[in-house]
């Protein structure tokens, strides 16, 4: 049997602890939770989204996109920790939410960067599985 | 005369010193004088023509020549400005980069200042520097031109006639280009006490004219050196050495103007009632708002949409035309897809129609509404756009800090407010070689 104040302040640890990671935040968990949605309804067989699959898309070099915006790296290099620049030269914020802590909390923003970049990238639509990969993967960084 | 071997140290000294302490000691640069005043030093008057300098004038033992005081020290001082602000002027053109465009106004504004005050002191100054001194008759400038051609030319103690020509055509020309200067200055620029009179297709015009002046003053000062050195040869005379020390070498037989000192006081009153209104009027005009700048709001969607990838483009930097067919298709933006939310996409493109080239008189507007015809939504590829980065070297563009033309601000700090000040320029260090572009 544990006494109160020692499960109070385990509890208090544990929510320091996620705070301190980054990952919780009640309009990214919306987001993630939309897109897991969907994810379900295309694929009955997903489980959750992987911060390694995440990582791989990141760092991947696509086809079908621009030829200038090969990968998500073109602009925002593969440290996701580091300022990116566009092709125009304008910087760009980290897009780790440990530096940037308001990234992935915006679903209008979120669906327009989205739609734009993977459309430069990759020529098509992300899925809702590679969205969700790509947050969590980013989202622990 | 004895051929003098080299200056003799004390009347270098005395001669520096004259020119530099304000005439407080005048030199004897005559082997005669030399011997008459010993030590080579007698104290004149502050400025002021000695009136008996024209007795003091002596002749050598040859009696062949002697050494007239003939440039005053305002006159003096007046010429080496002259030669200094010209220069100035000319460097800040042609060789600087644009950055510099201050000094070549300031230039200007010494030039101005200076030739209002040698038109004063022509009134009021001492003897040979009065205008009246050297006004000659055509008549008397085509006979001097004349014997010139004969290598025989007459001596004068002052200007001779066609140097004396030579001076009114240096003043009129150099009124004509600080005139032009101003009118370019406000034209085009949108700077200084004409940029809220002078429309930017007036100021590009009196370019032109400003242009052709200058080329002008150009050859007319090598006319001017070239007169100077023959001069010399043909009279055995420096008169450079004259316009440093006042001293000038003449044959004996030359009758020396009756002496005339300046009347000073009369010359600082007139001079500072013509300074005082100038400078008021032109600090007057200086605050009248720019011409065809209008005042703009900048548009909060246009700032956040547009400069989350890149500089968001001055709306004045494109006609209307090119910015309705812009955001018409921002799904293929460039090569990238920059598609926005219709609310947004309307907000935006009701900004640019509002503030686009049409409504301004700036330079950047209006020389670059003119767009490639084959290309006429990329600022870059207009044809003034390009001509005046044609010296901009690769590794400038390449810099990390810059990394695409169309990153105006990374160079033109000004670029937020459309205005493209030359002297807003600041170019990075050039990436280093080999780093790709």
């Amino acid at each position: 049997m544990r006494s109160l104040p020692s499960i109070l302040s385990l509890a208090l640890v544990a929510i320091a602890g996620v705070a301190v990671a980054g990952t919780v935040n009640p309009a990214r968990d919306a987001i993630l939770a939309s897109f897991a949605a969907t994810a379900k309804l295309v694929d009955p067989a997903f489980t959750g989204f992987s911060a390694e699959r995440g990582h791989a898309f990141w760092t991947a070099a696509h086809t079908g996109g621009k030829p200038d915006t090969p990968s998500c790296t073109s602009c925002h290099t593969p440290d996701p920790m580091a300022e990116g620049q566009t092709r125009a030269g304008k910087q760009i914020a980290p897009m780790a939410v440990s530096k940037t802590p308001d990234r992935f909390t915006d679903s209008a923003k979120v669906e327009k960067w989205f739609g734009r970049n993977c459309n430069s990238v990759l020529g098509r639509d992300c899925t809702a599985t590679e969205k969700g990969d790509v947050i969590t993967y980013l989202a622990g960084k | 005369m004895p051929r003098r071997g080299g200056w003799r140290l004390p009347s270098a000294i005395c001669q520096l010193a004259s020119f530099m302490v304000c005439d407080l000691c005048s030199c004897i640069v005559d082997d005669a004088d030399a011997g008459r005043a010993k030590g080579g030093f007698m104290m004149r008057r502050l400025l002021v023509g000695d009136p008996d300098r024209a007795a003091r004038a002596v002749t050598d033992a040859k009696d062949v020549s002697r050494s007239v005081w003939v440039w005053d020290l305002p006159t003096r001082l007046f010429h080496w400005f002259l030669v200094g602000a010209v220069l100035v002027a000319l460097i800040t053109e042609l060789i600087a980069p644009a950055w510099w465009l201050s000094w070549h106004v300031a230039a200007g504004y010494t030039i101005a200042a200076l030739l209002l005050f040698r038109l004063v002191w022509g009134l009021f100054g001492s003897g040979y520097s009065r205008l009246a001194s050297f006004s000659y008759r055509p008549r008397q400038v085509v006979d001097y031109l004349r014997q010139l051609l004969k290598l025989r030319p007459p001596h004068y103690i002052g200007h001779n006639p066609a140097g004396a020509a030579m001076i009114f055509a240096l003043f009129a020309v150099l009124t004509g280009l600080v005139v032009t200067g101003f009118i370019v200055q406000g034209g085009q620029e949108k700077q200084g006490p004409f940029a809220g009179v002078a429309g930017f297709a007036f100021g590009n015009n009196v370019r032109g004219i400003h242009n052709f002046l200058a080329y002008l003053l150009m050859a007319m000062v090598a006319a001017h050196v070239a007169g100077v050195l023959a001069d010399g040869r043909l009279h055995k005379s420096s008169i450079i050495r004259a316009m440093i020390t006042g001293w000038k070498r003449v044959p004996a037989h030359l009758s020396v103007q009756a002496s005339r000192p300046p009347r000073i006081l009369a010359a600082v009153v007139v001079l500072a009632a013509l300074f005082v209104p100038a400078v008021g009027a032109l600090i007057l005009l200086a605050r009248m708002p720019p011409l065809g700048v209008p005042a703009m709001i900048p548009d909060q969607v246009w700032a956040k949409e547009c400069g989350a990838c890149h500089y968001a483009f001055h709306p004045s930097l494109l006609p209307r035309a090119s910015w309705a067919a812009l955001m018409a298709d921002l799904h293929d933006h460039f090569g990238e897809d920059a598609s926005l939310p219709p609310a947004a996409a309307a907000e935006v493109a009701a900004f640019l129609q509002a503030y686009a080239a049409e409504g301004w008189d700036t330079k950047a507007a209006r020389l670059l509404s003119n767009v490639a015809p084959t290309d006429p939504l990329r600022i870059t590829a207009a044809p003034f756009w390009i001509r005046r980065h044609r010296r901009i070297a690769p590794a400038i563009f390449a810099a990390p800090t810059v990394k695409a033309k169309s990153n105006c601000v990374a160079c033109h700090r000004d670029a937020d407010s459309g205005r493209f000040d030359a002297q807003a320029i600041v170019l990075p260090d050039p990436a280093p070689s080999g780093a790709s572009p």
